[in-house]
């Protein structure tokens, strides 16, 4: 790693909220996300897959835009090296981004919040799940080509929760 | 109320985690992630709103049990961790009332809830307040039509559940409900929560 992921954590009394780098955040459970996410993909009559990906995406869109800006950080490969940590320091996994480029960006997930609390959970599924770390995964691939959120579709091609040795996230410019 | 809810807040609201080489969060017994609040309340919105009308309340009532199952498993891992024992077991003086006054500090401590018990009947019934809470922060003019609170809702049955359960943990899950009956998004000073048991009718 090249650089730093800076981590300012803050504590309000009065409101008594969490705020990490200015974001309000809460810790949860796998057991919310597996739940979250098994909504999700229940509910394919309102396309819950889709919605809890465009959540991820534009959450932390936002969330990455703030860190670059005051940071920053204008390269890629800095950006993805936060992208990175960021995920890493949250609890969602380790993930590695592989190929960047303006048509194509391919992650791989050796270890995975999502897929190992599924597992835990309820064990294998045949289905990739991981909708969160999808959204994630567009919402940098449009960060580091200067395109707004919905720039990229992306794909779960191997999945740690069917028993693939990693997961595999394709984004592809739509 | 022996529990010193202000330091369980000030010990509580430090514990700070962070993923491990692998990028994990074990803790509590459970897997952990620190997420925004805006992810959560992004996702819950957006799902009750493309829902038909008449399956609003079935959606809401599943982003309900999913944070039931959460505060359920996690409420168990929280009373019987380390730092609980540390900072709420020498003042943990009438069980098991005083469990769930201190589960509501941790709650509080945790940004989830700024919350309080302001009336409770062992076995029977619980009302929560809640003086402020992020799922309120889907208004920011005016107010919703209908309240939202759903993790609060889940959590506040599930720790009637560790405490009073029918049957003890991990098996006394869903023996109580709870209702939003105020809210801050709603217009309300204070979002309310009635935990109440579950009949068999429900």
């Amino acid at each position: 790693m090249t650089i730093p992921f800076q981590v300012n954590y803050r504590f309000d009394p009065q409101t008594c909220r969490h705020y990490l780098n200015d974001f309000c955040t809460v810790l949860h459970c796998h057991h919310f996300v597996s739940l979250y996410t098994q909504l999700a993909d229940d509910a394919v009559h309102f396309e819950g897959e889709r919605l809890l990906k465009e959540t991820a995406e534009d959450t932390f869109y936002d969330v990455l835009t703030d860190y670059f800006t005051k940071h920053h950080h204008t390269t890629i490969a800095d950006q993805i090296d936060i992208a990175e940590q960021y995920w890493q320091t949250v609890g969602m996994g380790k993930l590695h981004f592989l190929e960047v480029g303006k048509y194509t960006v391919r992650a791989d997930m050796p270890s995975s919040h999502v897929d190992q609390g599924w597992l835990v959970k309820w064990g294998v599924k045949q289905q990739p799940i991981n909708f969160i770390t999808a959204g994630f995964v567009t919402a940098v691939a449009a960060l580091v080509n200067h395109r707004p959120p919905r720039s990229y579709a992306v794909r779960e091609l191997k999945s740690l929760v069917s028993g693939d040795e990693k997961s595999v996230f394709k984004a592809t410019l739509k | 109320m022996a529990i010193d809810r202000q330091q369980i807040i000030a010990q509580m609201s430090q514990i700070h985690v962070k993923g491990n080489t692998d990028g994990i969060i074990p803790a509590f017994n459970v897997f952990i992630q620190q997420l925004p609040t805006d992810f959560w309340n992004g996702f819950a919105r957006r799902l009750v709103n493309n829902v038909a009308e008449d399956l609003r309340e079935a959606a809401e009532a599943l982003l309900v049990n999913a944070a039931h199952e959460c505060g359920y498993h996690t409420g168990y891992g929280i009373i019987h961790c380390p730092e609980w024992e540390t900072i709420v077991g020498p003042i943990n003086e009438k069980e098991p009332e005083d469990i769930l006054h201190g589960a509501f500090a941790v709650v509080t401590a945790w940004g989830w809830a700024k919350s309080e018990i302001v009336e409770l009947i062992p076995k029977e019934k619980m009302v929560i307040r809640a003086y402020d809470y992020y799922e309120s922060d889907v208004i920011h003019y005016g107010k919703a039509e209908q309240p939202c609170a759903y993790m609060i809702r889940g959590v506040s049955a599930a720790f009637m559940d560790l405490v009073y359960g029918d049957q003890p943990y991990p098996d006394g899950l869903k023996t109580f409900q709870c209702q939003q009956t105020k809210g801050i998004e709603i217009g309300d000073e204070y979002g309310e929560f009635v935990v109440t048991r579950r009949s068999e009718m429900d």
